[in-house]
């Protein structure tokens, strides 16, 4: 990172959760690449993404973490949760069991972030409408049943992948101004940076102290 | 298939088929292999008094310990290894159980998770890329990781594994002895690393951070004060046993070392990793730096230079008396079942 002035004025921290194999990944490497990465390998443990963007002509770094989507990793995740502004829940268009685990990540998103944390909901794969096993009338119910933003995505063309980030940006951006999300509580996932040289004993990010709850 | 280091110079594909990135240094590689080419052609000459004329075991002696931390050679890389695991005894008294596990069916989730990653194993590689090549290494892989799912129901398949067997696969070169050499790693080895609840694993990073708070206080310090939790740095590094982290030799020659000392090499590679870094590390001054750095330090040159690397995971970390690391794991044992 450059030393200087900060050239955004917030920090927001996204994380990606779904299944394995939903394209968490690919959505991600899309989403800051703008490319498609039709081998994307595995995430292990957690990855990390970020990429600056604008909002009501502020500009944002996102701050995305991309976790493992196997049931046996989500004990490690989980810790990963906390002080998430956003998070971006995501199931595969084409096989109904991503789609039928949803109810169980949403339970871990509520309960893990705090209640202002803006919950956007991805139905990936969209371009392989041939094998579509999910509608996308059912899963807009459940996201309206359930509060949660939606979008049908593809990583693979590119599709609906810039709205998703930038619609979850901008929601967490209407609660700061609106006064829903107050900066100064303790894991809000946002960070206020003054457009100003550095301070050095400002950290840029600052998760839980308890260190991994694994 | 040539082992790994007699094909270098431009070849945009290594010995073991891993393209080489685009900003791969040509120019190091090749003064490092000019070095290196001598001490495999003096470890090759030593090795051979030692495995005798069967070269079908070795012992489990303090000279071997020694030889297995100078490098195997590739000849016989897959025999030692057999051999000080005692993989090889598995393989003997049971003859066909890999064939019949082979072709049993998984239950349909655990099935599922090994399709997924089939085809997200080692990508760049182009034994695992092409599905048409005859040697190709997809359906092999596959083999094995239902075996192994097949013979351990309890830990099924856990992602990580599919790394684990792949390298395997591209070293040995024997599907079924990849399978019984991975069913002892995974068993007596590292036992508890991959099953659903990792409780090894996850008290194994635990003990990478009481080892860096043990000989590199200052680092653990900052790292603490940046909130950068071991599970994070430690995941993958230790379900894959630094496969698909670190350059292929290198993992190769960690894994000479890892068959026949045990978990006690990750940590040894961990904290050599820490410890070439450590001015690095203490000048972060955010958490993604430090993460960025994390992801980034493995890939550093000197990890290239796998003879130098081994050498100083001996020399850097100092002494590592078992008495000191089996209380210290105890301990992170029991935090991390207090923990889950």
């Amino acid at each position: 990172m450059a030393a200087g002035p900060y050239n955004y004025s917030y920090i927001f921290k996204y994380i990606i959760i779904g299944d394995m194999g939903v394209g968490k990944s690919c959505l991600l490497h899309q989403f800051t690449e703008k490319k498609f990465m039709a081998d994307c390998p595995h995430t292990i443990g957690v990855e990390f993404g970020t990429r600056i963007i604008e909002v009501a002509g502020q500009k944002i770094k996102l701050q995305i973490w991309d976790t493992a989507g196997q049931e046996r990793f989500r004990a490690v995740t989980r810790s990963y949760y906390r002080g998430a502004a956003g998070a971006l829940m995501v199931y595969d268009i084409t096989r109904r069991s991503t789609y039928n685990h949803l109810s169980s990540w949403l339970t871990d998103a509520r309960n893990l972030t705090n209640p202002n944390t803006v919950i956007f909901l991805i139905g990936n794969k969209c371009d392989l409408d041939a094998q579509r096993d999910v509608t996308f009338e059912e899963a807009k119910q459940f996201a309206d049943e359930n509060g949660l933003m939606f979008l049908e995505c593809s990583a693979k063309t590119g599709e609906n992948v810039e709205d998703a980030f930038l619609d979850t940006a901008k929601k967490i951006y209407q609660n700061i101004q609106d006064g829903s999300l107050d900066l100064n509580a303790a894991e809000s996932g946002v960070q206020h940076k003054p457009a100003t040289p550095r301070n050095p004993l400002n950290t840029d990010q600052t998760p839980n102290k308890e260190g991994c709850a694994c | 298939m040539a082992g790994g280091t007699e094909k270098f110079g431009h070849s945009d594909v290594d010995g073991y088929g891993f393209k080489r990135t685009e900003d791969f240094d040509y120019k190091d590689y090749e003064e490092f292999m000019s070095q290196y080419l001598s001490v495999l052609a003096r470890r090759a000459s030593r090795w051979k008094d030692i495995v005798g004329t069967d070269e079908s075991s070795v012992s489990k002696s303090s000279k071997v310990k020694r030889f297995c931390r100078k490098g195997i050679p590739n000849e016989h890389r897959a025999m030692v290894w057999m051999s000080v695991t005692n993989a090889d005894v598995s393989l003997r008294q049971n003859t066909g159980l890999y064939e019949k596990y082979i072709n049993e069916k998984l239950e349909p989730k655990v099935e599922e998770s090994i399709k997924l990653d089939i085809h997200r194993t080692f990508p760049d590689n182009i034994y695992f890329a092409d599905i048409q090549d005859p040697q190709a290494m997809r359906r092999p892989l596959k083999h094995v990781l239902t075996a192994i799912a097949r013979k351990n129901t309890r830990i099924g398949y856990c992602q990580g594994m599919n790394f684990l067997a792949g390298l395997l696969l591209l070293a040995i070169q024997n599907e079924e002895k990849v399978f019984w050499l991975m069913d002892t790693v995974i068993n007596k080895i590292l036992p508890d690393f991959y099953g659903p609840d990792m409780l090894a694993l996850k008290a194994e990073q635990e003990l990478l951070g009481e080892v860096v708070k043990w000989k590199l206080p200052d680092v653990h310090a900052h790292l603490e004060e940046l909130s950068v939790q071991w599970c994070l740095i430690g995941m993958k590094w230790f379900i894959c046993l630094y496969a698909d982290v670190m350059p292929v030799e290198t993992v190769l020659r960690i894994w000479d070392c890892l068959f026949l000392e045990g978990p006690k090499i990750l940590l040894r590679v961990a904290l050599t990793l820490i410890k070439l870094n450590r001015e690095k590390i203490l000048a972060c001054r955010t958490f993604p730096e430090a993460v960025d750095l994390f992801r980034d330090l493995v890939k550093d040159p000197s990890t290239l230079h796998c003879h130098t690397f081994l050498e100083s995971i001996f020399k850097e970390t100092g002494s590592f008396p078992e008495s000191k690391i089996k209380k210290l794991r105890e301990e992170c044992i029991e935090r991390v079942k207090k923990d889950s």
